[in-house]
Parts: C-alpha cells; structure tokens; sequence
C-alpha cells in the first residue's frame, strides 16, 4: 500500500505541474540554453557560432581542447547561470505553492482522512517539489551530454553529477520554502521569503569569497615580502663577507652581520619589513573576519560551494608553484592575478565534502524535521 | 443501544483549542451498524470538529472509544471509511475519473478495483458522460457528487457525508438521497451531517443534535419526539389568563405548553379523552377553538427547541475565536 500511495502522489505532482505552464517554459529554455551550447565552437580561428567566425570576440589563448571548452561552458553558462540562477527561480516559483496546496482546505481533510501517517504524506509531497528540479536538470543533462558527445567528441558521464548537485542546492532552498509555505499558507510568501534568504546567502557567499581573496592576496605579498626579506639578507650578508675575505682572507667567514648593519646597507629594507608588519596585522584582522564568516556559513547552506562542485569534479585545476611578481622593480609587490585565483580556487577546493553538503543537508534536515513536526501536530 | 454493535462508539470527547476555546465539551456518541446517522447542530455547535476528530483531521484534547472496532485515531480503521468534507476543494487539473484513482490510491484500492470501482461509482452518481472533463468546469453540484463517489471508493464500512447536499439543487438532493438509501441496503453505516433537517427526516434512523459543543439529545426521531407529541388546540383569539387557568385545572397530570396570551395551547399527551375537559373549559370561558389535532412534532421543532436551551456553561460562539473551526 505504501507504494502505491506514494506512486499516486508522485502522479498528482506530475499532473499538477503539468498543469503549469511554467514546467513546460522551464522545459523549454533549459533546451535552448543547451541549443545555444550546442551553436557555439571553436576552431583555429577562436570562436564560431553556427557557421559563422566571431571575429569580435578574442579567441581562446593557446591549443584548447573542444571536450574541456564544451564542459567549461556547460559549468558556466548551463549550470552556474541557467540552472544555479535562472531555474532555480522558476522553480522556487512553480514549486512553492506545493505545501500550501497540500493544507489547504478542502484537500487537506480528504487527504489526512486517508489511511497514510502525516509524516509520511509531507516528506513525500516534499519529494514531489524535488522532482520539478530533478526532470529539468535530468532533461538538461542528458541533452547537454550528447551535444558535448557529438561537438566535442568528449562523453563525460559525470556531467550526470549535476543532477544530484543541482538538486542539493534547490533543496535547500525549498526546505525553507517549504518552512515558509507551512506557516502561511501561501505561495507568495514562501517564494519573497526564500529569495530573500537565497539573497542572504549569497551576500554571505561575496562576503566568504571578498575575504578569501583579500587574506590570500595578503598571504601573498607576505610571502614575496618575505621572500625578499630573505634574499636581501641572504645577499647583503654574502656581500659583507665577501667584502671582509677581500680586506682580509679568511675574516668573513662565519661573520653574522647585525640588523642595523644589515639595514643600514639597504635602505628599502626597513619599509618592506614595516610593510610585511602591517601585513601580517591585517592578516591577522582579515582571519578573524573571515572564521567569523566561515563559521556563519557552517550552519547555513552553501549554495555557492555546492553549485561549484560539478566545476570541482569536472575540472581539473591548473598548479603553480612559482610565486610570481608582476613588476620589474622587486622592491614593488605586486600580486598576480592567476596566481591569486589558483590560490582561491586552491581554498575552495580545500573545503571538504562534508563540509559543504553535509553541514548543508543538516540545516534542511532540521528544517524538514520541524515542518513535518509541525505537519503532524497541526489541526486542520 | 450495545455498545458492541456499534460502529461509533465514543465518550467524552473534548476539543479545546489554545487552552481556552472549547469546540468538544465531552461527546458521548452512538452510532449503530448499517444505519443512517444524522448528526444536527447550529453553525459553530463542533459538528464538524467532531467529524474531523473521527477522521484523524483534529487531535483531540481527551477521546476515548473506537471506531469500527479500533481506537479513535488509529489510521489502519481508515480503509474502511470514507469521507466527504465540507467546502471540500478537490484539484480543479484532475478529471472525475483522476481524482476518484487519485483518493482511491490514497485508500490503498489496487488499480485493478479502481477501474472498476470508478466506471461503478460514476455511474452511481450520474457523471459517466463527464468523467473525463476537468473539475475545473464542473458545477458545485457535480463536483459535490464526485466528492460522494470519491468517498466511496475503497467500498467503506462507514461512510461520512459532511453537508453532502451543500450547494445541490433539489433534484441532485434526491439523486443523494437515493444513494445514502442504498448505501444503507448495502449494508453500510452512514454519518450523516447536514443543516437540512428535512433531508436528515427523510432518511435517518436516528439522530443527534449537538448545541455549543454538547451532545443535546440523541435517538431515533420517534423516541426524541416522545414526550412531545400531544394534542394542539388553536384558539381564534389570544386565550386569556382566566381560561388558561381553567384549562390547566381542568386536567391533571398532563403537560402544557403555552401561556396566557397566546393563542396556541399544547397538551402533552397521546389519550384524546384526558384533553376533553381542557377543550370544554376554554369554551366555557368563551374561547373559540379554530382548529384541534394530534400534533407531533417535526425534527425542525426539536432542533429549535434544544438550540433555544442554553446549555449549562456552554459559552455560545466559542469556535469563532478559531479559524477553520466550522460546523
């Protein structure tokens, strides 16, 4: 009996949301969105769309593999705009009337008359609002692998990944709808309210990542200040000996110059160490900030890090150990750019697994654990 | 009745909400099986509150009892019930035929009985021709005999009609009324609760008439009308206090209803002679009787009689200080 009425509640979601036309519109972008895909490639030129050269556009730097320029455009335009940003709206939107469909009167009370627990009823009904999720992004990637296939000649099953991923990150999103949806009665304030709160989350996210980036730009010129530090030294106290072996053989070896004598040979010295100080203060400021918002974020779902996993399993990230300067003088501490987003990709990479979605499952299982509570003591 | 032959069989119901608002205030309920059971009441009484605490709708605040055999709430009893709310608001994107598989599945009938069931159950209610529209287009009435098929569905012991006749013309009232009778010679037990007292005179074996959350009176409508029944005698003029007087003294031990200055005088009796020296009285103080009969009262006076009896510490309009708490 369990079965078949889950099956019967599975069937009415279908109908219902093909009821809705805003399923079958979803449907359709997430189509043309892969058309598009589909309609953009690149040849020793750079960039095509159909048949057509994009001049105008500057080509890609070096060889690029048409597999990994299909992936890097399904992470980025299928999945981190369309799917994380643009289907996630529509489907917070067609999805949040669900709950407050299911209590309201006149259904509720046929419903609940059933022999079906109320637990049972709400996490099942809960399920069906993930199954708008899961058709678009199935449908998605299923249309978006066989293009990348065909075009790219890449077939890469963990595009698949993005079913599960995309999923997690709606749930998240829904379970507070659901909240929402529970309490009021009504789809509008389930859709503001979880925008809202999405909205939140991602000022939470610019604060994480703003952060990320100023304490590695940070870690970054105190290692090359550092770095300096130690060749000035290293030199200057080469030089000192040298000079000392020339005056008299033998005198310099061993010879541990002082500070000042150090300083006083290098006149800059002074300004990067006092520049290295307010470095490592600032740090030290930046680090708090960014475990505060860390810590914030551990009890929050990360729709950010969980968007990005698919990029995480699907690209490889490029390494570099070198600790470059962008400036001639090497008095003038620059940061570069790659290297700084090496860095940062190298810190989110570093978040582990169960940090991102299993500290985020949590917080939606506590939610879901509230409303089906509250499902199941509601008189209605 | 014995309490094992019942089908309902409830005691001391109560309902309160936010620990202030009492909607139930003890229910003792009777309902025997393969009988048709009215339940009356004023908007606001908890008729439907208590339908709902039948239906595992509403948690009850105390309720002891059970239902076809099995505690009151147990969710197992359920497959053997059917119900139909009141104001029930079924998808408008299914079809007739949709929504009975929909709530038939939900019962735990295979799909197998529910094609079946469904052809069966929408000829029953007279929507075979339309079973494949949506219920979007539907009139309140057919979408009220859906909601009676729907309930139906998982062939119940019980059946529990919340103001099945709510918002049907006069012709669906008694398309309904042939199918809560043959419900009944089916064999099934019908809850019945409707604000149409003549509908529930026709076709209930027995009745209650809840006021304010209490359980007013209870029985077949011959043993409630019992003790009310007697002769009427209209004057042509309001009686006055002098022949009133003499009218009581001239009989003994037999009720009255009425006072001086009406012009209608019921003695509460069934034996035409004990009332003869009341009538002889009246015309000897001059009173000129206009009509005189058996008069026995209908299921509307018993209603209006126990709705006019304010119940001992029953605060009238409680279940309006609760949303959702109708009757």
């Amino acid at each position: 009996m369990i079965l078949m009425q889950t099956q019967a509640i599975f069937i009415d979601a279908y109908r219902e949301l093909n009821a809705k036309k805003l399923f079958w519109i979803t449907m359709l972008l997430s189509l043309l969105i892969v058309v598009v895909i589909a309609s953009l490639g690149i040849n020793e030129h750079g960039y095509t769309f159909l048949w057509f050269d994009l001049d105008f556009f500057p080509g890609p730097m070096g060889d690029i593999d048409p597999g990994e320029y299909y992936i890097s455009l399904f992470s980025t335009l299928g999945i981190s705009l369309w799917l994380t940003w643009i289907a996630t709206i529509l489907a917070l939107i067609s999805t949040a009337s669900i709950i407050p469909d299911l209590i309201a009167g006149g259904v509720i009370e046929t419903t609940l008359s059933k022999p079906i627990a109320r637990s049972r009823l709400f996490l099942t009904k809960y399920a069906t609002g993930l199954l708008f999720v899961a058709l678009q992004v199935g449908v998605f990637s299923a249309a978006s692998f066989i293009v990348i296939g065909i075009r790219g000649d890449y077939w890469e099953p963990r595009l698949f990944l993005a079913i599960p991923i995309v999923l997690a990150f709606f749930s998240y999103l829904y379970a507070v709808s659901a909240l929402v949806g529970m309490m009021t009665k009504a789809a509008m304030p389930a859709i503001l309210l979880t925008c809202l709160f999405w909205a939140f989350l991602f000022l939470l996210n610019m604060a994480d990542g703003g952060l990320t980036v100023f304490k590695t730009q940070t870690e970054i010129m105190m290692e090359q200040r550092m770095n300096r530090i130690e060749q000035i030294e290293h030199n200057t106290i080469r030089l000192i000996r040298s000079e000392m072996n020339q005056e008299e053989a033998g005198s310099g070896e061993g010879y541990l110059p002082s500070e000042a004598e150090i300083e006083e040979r290098n006149p800059f010295l002074p300004q990067i160490k006092r520049d290295l100080a307010e470095n490592q203060a600032a740090l030290k400021s930046l680090t708090l900030w960014y475990r505060i918002v860390y810590g914030i974020k551990t009890v929050l779902p990360k729709t950010g890090e969980t968007a990005s996993l698919l990029r995480r399993y699907l690209i490889a990230p490029e390494f570099s150990d070198e600790t470059k300067v962008d400036s001639a003088d090497p008095n003038v501490f620059l940061v570069n750019e790659e290297q700084l987003n090496q860095r940062v990709d190298e810190v989110y990479r570093s978040r582990p697994l169960w940090w991102v979605l299993g500290t985020s499952l949590v917080f939606e299982g506590i939610l879901l654990a509230f409303c089906t509570w509250r499902f199941t003591r509601r008189d209605f | 009745m014995d309490a094992t032959d019942a089908v309902i069989d409830v005691q001391g119901v109560e309902k309160i909400y936010r620990r202030k608002v009492h909607a139930l205030r003890g229910i003792d309920l009777q309902v025997g099986a393969g009988e048709i059971f009215g339940l009356l009441g004023p908007n606001g009484a908890g008729k439907s509150t208590l339908v709902k605490v039948l239906m595992t709708v509403i948690s009850p605040t105390k309720c002891e009892g059970t239902m076809l055999g099995k505690k009151i709430g147990d969710k197992s009893t359920l497959t053997q019930v059917g119900y139909l709310p009141e104001h029930h608001n079924f998808p408008k994107y299914l079809t007739s035929r949709q929504v009975l598989h929909h709530f038939g599945a939900l019962a735990g009938v295979d799909r197998k009985t529910r094609n079946k069931r469904a052809d069966e159950l929408l000829e029953i209610v007279n929507m075979t021709d339309s079973a494949s529209h949506k219920l979007g287009t539907y009139s309140k009435g057919m979408r009220q005999r859906i909601g009676i098929a729907q309930a139906l569905m998982n062939d119940p012991k019980l059946v529990v009609l919340d103001e099945p006749t709510d918002g049907v013309d006069p012709i669906g009232r008694r398309d309904i009324r042939e199918i809560l009778i043959r419900l009944k010679s089916e064999g099934r037990t019908v809850f019945l609760n409707s604000h149409l007292l003549s509908e529930l005179e026709m076709v209930c074996d027995r009745v209650a008439i809840m006021v304010h959350g209490l359980m007013r009176q209870q029985g077949t409508i011959d043993e409630l009308t019992q003790g009310w029944s007697g002769f009427r005698i209209k004057a042509h003029t309001a009686i006055s206090e002098l022949a009133f007087d003499a009218s009581q003294s001239a009989v003994h031990g037999v009720e009255c209803t009425g006072k001086p200055g009406e012009s209608e005088l019921v003695f509460k009796t069934n034996n035409a002679h004990a009332v003869q020296p009341a009538i002889d009285a009246l015309r000897q103080h001059g009173v000129v009787i206009e009509s005189l009969g058996f008069h026995r009262p209908s299921l509307e006076d018993l209603f209006i009689q126990a709705v006019s009896k304010e119940p001992d510490g029953a605060r009238p309009g409680a279940q309006k200080a609760k949303k959702g708490a109708r009757s």
